[in-house]
């Protein structure tokens, strides 16, 4: 694993700026691949042996992501929306999970780490770099019950919704009146009022940019 | 796991804890100690003690009882120069200095240390001068029983830099010491600074190599201090001229004798003119004339500590600021007031 300076430049340009957060989620991966022993997690020997999951989508879970390698579409990544300051780094192979909790009592102590520091997002940027992981985290070994289907590794299931004939992956169709259906077709959705439309320049592609007006010119004439 | 039983159901039980007995200006300890065996005899003072229920405990695997938890926390308290013994009385643990010296106190790591549950830490405010089986601090594990893993984060909080209190040895220093002044040096008063300097070192174990007298002349105090230092002095104590006057050329003497660090200035009254500078790693102090007047200054908060080995620069200076107001109490009881105890 690269050092800790260097993660945190990196993860900064990644996130888009230096703040606190990169820095507690930086230490918090650090500590979350020591302890289930992976010593450099985005290693292609290492890079399958790691799920995490994040428990806030706020700066943290960015340099967790950067530091571990880890990503949504690689399905490494799981985000429960708990809005805790915490993530648990699970060991595919050995099993173990450990979980990372930001400590409440590392925000009251910042003055006290980094007393000659003027600004508070300054103050935390050095305190929270000189805390030590015992004063910054509490850790907890946890059991998490992985379902196969949320494990990386090709789609294992298809099933096809009942009522709008979309197709559903890794097992998140749900059941309604004995037929399987998708959950935007059910009360789960996070929008509503949905009414399909066109748009301008449908037919641009990447290889072919001009296709759409080559399209109107034909229709033109 | 803690079981309450009925006193009258205790005979024959051990106690889980000791018991405290406190009779107002006359006694407070323990009437009981752990472990003892309670018997007929012993129900009829435990109830003047206010007990009609007595605990039972049996230990789960992650569990530990209050006087365990409080030696895995000395133990993680205690830095260089500690001693404590590992006898929990009512599970309170008390740190004692090992030596003579000064008490350092981390104390954004004793911050840390309490807060995390259940534990607490209490000590003496840090610089202070201590002799050797002083108290300095005491900890202790708040409930009977508790869960071992937060009393290891404890301490191990507590142990970040090696230990939240320790016990420095005051090294001893030969000083050398300039008083400037071209009123002292043509003899048009009597200098009164040399005995109290003096006697500050020799009070803190260290000698006093010579005094020696010259004007406000820049070049003469910067000989001064190169012969102090050709001559093996490691302390330098340079009095007057820090003021602001056309005559007060201390500052710039000092400069010249290539100190390589100068910091002007401490957030101590009295004492803000103060000076600390070093040349090659030997301090060089600059006391204005506070020092004459007044029986404690800033000096006596910076001169332990430079001892100690520590390096005063501006940020110590700064940081002397809370607490560093002298209420020039008659008579003054320093170091018994909040003077530099911030």
């Amino acid at each position: 694993m690269k050092n800790f300076h260097t993660l945190l430049q990196e993860s900064s340009i990644a996130h888009g700026h230096l703040c606190p957060g990169q820095v507690v989620g930086i230490r918090m991966a650090m500590l979350g691949c020591r302890l289930i022993g992976l010593t450099d997690p985005t290693r292609l020997d290492q890079i399958k042996k790691l799920l995490v999951y994040v428990e806030m989508d706020r700066c943290t879970a960015d340099a967790v992501a950067h530091v571990t390698g880890v990503k949504l579409g690689r399905r490494s990544l799981k985000f429960m929306d708990y809005g805790i300051m915490a993530a648990t780094f699970i060991n595919l192979i050995s099993r173990k999970s450990y979980r990372v909790i930001s400590t409440e009592e590392s925000r009251e102590l910042v003055p006290e780490y980094a007393p000659e520091i003027q600004g508070k997002s300054n103050q935390q940027l050095t305190a929270y770099q000189r805390m030590p992981d015992s004063v910054l985290f509490r850790v907890q070994e946890v059991q998490v019950k992985l379902n196969e289907f949320d494990l990386p590794g090709p789609t294992q299931w298809k099933a096809i919704c009942s009522r709008c004939g979309q197709v559903i992956r890794d097992g998140r169709e749900v059941i309604r009146d004995k037929k399987i259906v998708c959950k935007p077709c059910t009360e789960q959705s996070y929008f509503s009022d949905s009414r399909e439309i066109t748009w301008p320049d449908m037919n641009w592609s990447p290889v072919n940019p001009g296709a759409d007006r080559i399209l109107k010119k034909a229709i033109l004439k | 796991m803690i079981k309450k039983i009925s006193l009258h159901d205790a005979v024959g039980t051990k106690l889980a804890h000791d018991i405290t007995e406190i009779r107002p200006g006359e006694f407070k300890g323990p009437a009981f100690q752990k472990g003892h065996t309670v018997c007929d005899e012993d129900i009829c003072h435990l109830q003047k003690l206010g007990k009609n229920n007595l605990y039972l405990i049996e230990l789960d695997k992650d569990e530990i009882h209050e006087n365990q938890a409080a030696s895995i926390l000395a133990r993680g308290l205690a830095g260089e120069g500690i001693a404590w013994k590992d006898e929990p009385r009512e599970g309170k643990i008390g740190l004692h200095a090992a030596i003579d010296g000064i008490l350092v106190v981390d104390k954004a790591a004793l911050a840390a240390f309490n807060l995390v549950d259940e534990v607490m830490c209490a000590t003496r405010s840090s610089y202070s001068l201590v002799k050797k089986e002083d108290l300095v601090a005491a900890t202790r594990a708040i409930p009977l029983v508790m869960k071992r893993a937060p009393i290891e984060r404890a301490a191990a909080i507590a142990s970040q830099n090696k230990g939240v209190v320790s016990v420095l040895p005051l090294k001893t220093a030969l000083a050398g010491i300039i008083i400037t002044g071209n009123e002292v040096f043509h003899g048009l008063i009597q200098d009164r600074f040399a005995p109290v300097l003096t006697r500050k070192i020799e009070d803190l174990g260290s000698h006093v190599h010579a005094v020696t007298f010259v004007p406000d002349e820049p070049i003469r105090i910067q000989q001064a201090v190169e012969r102090n230092l050709a001559e093996g002095c490691n302390l330098i104590l340079v009095s007057g001229g820090m003021s602001v006057d056309p005559d007060d050329v201390t500052r710039k003497a000092i400069y010249q004798s290539g100190a390589d660090e100068i910091h002007y200035g401490a957030a101590v009254l009295p004492g803000a003119m103060f000076m600390v500078a070093y040349r090659n790693n030997i301090p060089i102090i600059g006391i204005p004339a506070c020092g004459l007047h007044h029986r404690i200054t800033v000096l006596d908060l910076v001169l332990p500590r430079i001892l100690s080995g520590e390096h005063i620069g501006k940020k110590e200076l700064a940081f002397l600021g809370h607490g560093g107001l002298c209420l020039d109490c008659k008579p003054c009881v320093y170091p018994h007031c909040p003077f530099g105890k911030g």
